[in-house]
């Protein structure tokens, strides 16, 4: 899918092909050597520079006695996402919660970048959803190990009894390979599908219809993200579990 | 009645082989009828996830009715549980693109 390229993309690819072409050859990444920057690519960092700016701006403005709007919505947000992660792990671990926290509100930035014109999602490339797909996957999984120690954590594979291992076994790495694959299909296509749709009805009608497909592509950018994060709660909350009796 | 029920698909699926015969584009996901088909999947799974979005909603307004106390929980079980049944449309959504 040729995109046009934004100003951000046209912007890194005059002043910085060059690093980036050298790092996609030396990964033997197929590209377009004069254009090695990809939109996608640009508006990650700038999703990523906007968050270090909002929470540099936040931590100076920290206080105990009078809490400003910014600190409060943030205590809020801090108290939904901490509430999820204590629902999903039992014994209340905060160890996962930095993890998790980031994960919500990267790709909620990255799914709402997309509204405002002359800006697009980076969650609308499969590249962005599919790598957070595997950080997620790889971080689950050494958490498991390190949490449980690796023979214990292969040993779940297993299934509950031993005589049903040789059934259990195929079927729980299949489905353990699925969670990377389904979480970046889900997050890719519900954002990619999202624009199309509002493009394909701004064709169609010019004036109020694509605003309410907006809405709803608003809605979803929230609750993607949300699912996304809870999803990524329940594995790590599956891997780390002890077994209780 | 049901052992008609399976005859009847049984000898559905054989009299499809014909199906077999088009013109083979390459192989992988491009021939004459990939498109159609991708397009066809789409709409079956895009029906039958309305039903079972259907079955949830309704669960879940008629579990909140009878305990209103307890519609946070509702509420946050019934989104979970759209968006894992929307994902299986979006599957088939993403064939569509790869399919040429």
């Amino acid at each position: 899918m040729q995109a046009e390229e934004l100003w951000s993309t046209a912007l890194f690819n005059r002043f910085l092909a060059g690093p980036l072409d050298a790092f996609w050859n030396a990964l033997g990444v197929v590209h377009d050597p004069a254009h090695p920057w990809e939109n996608w690519l640009t508006m990650e960092l700038l999703v990523v520079a906007l968050i270090f700016v909002l929470f540099a701006v936040l931590r100076s403005q920290l206080s105990v006695e009078t809490p400003g709007k910014l600190q409060l919505t943030f205590e809020a947000l801090y108290k939904f996402l901490s509430g999820q992660v204590h629902d999903a792990l039992e014994h209340g671990s905060n160890k996962y919660l930095p993890f998790i926290g980031t994960l919500f509100i990267f790709i909620l930035f990255m799914n709402l970048i997309g509204i405002i014109p002359g800006f697009e999602s980076p969650t609308m490339s499969p590249a962005v959803p599919c790598g957070i797909a595997v950080s997620v996957f790889l971080y689950y999984n050494y958490m498991g190990v390190r949490e449980q120690g690796v023979g214990k954590y292969l040993a779940h594979f297993a299934g509950p009894v031993w005589y049903l291992a040789w059934l259990m076994i195929p079927i729980e790495i299949i489905s353990h390979l699925s969670r990377p694959l389904s979480l970046t299909v889900r997050l890719f296509g519900n954002m990619f599908a999202g624009e199309k749709v509002t493009l394909t009805f701004l064709g169609l009608t010019y004036l109020v219809v694509p605003v309410i497909f907006m809405g709803l592509h608003v809605f979803v950018a929230f609750l993607q993200a949300f699912i996304f994060m809870l999803l990524s709660t329940i594995y790590i909350a599956g891997a780390v579990a002890h077994e209780e009796h | 009645m049901k052992r008609k029920l399976i005859y009847a698909g049984a000898a559905l699926m054989t009299m499809a082989s014909p199906i077999f015969a088009q013109t083979p584009g390459g192989g992988g996901l491009t021939g004459t009828l990939n498109l159609p088909a991708a397009y066809l999947a789409l709409g079956i799974s895009a029906g039958l996830c309305g039903l079972g979005q259907g079955k949830a909603t309704a669960a879940a307004c008629e579990a909140m009715a009878r305990n209103p106390g307890a519609a946070a929980g509702i509420r946050f079980s019934l989104l979970l549980g759209l968006a894992l049944i929307e994902s299986l449309t979006l599957y088939a959504l993403i064939v569509t693109f790869i399919a040429k």
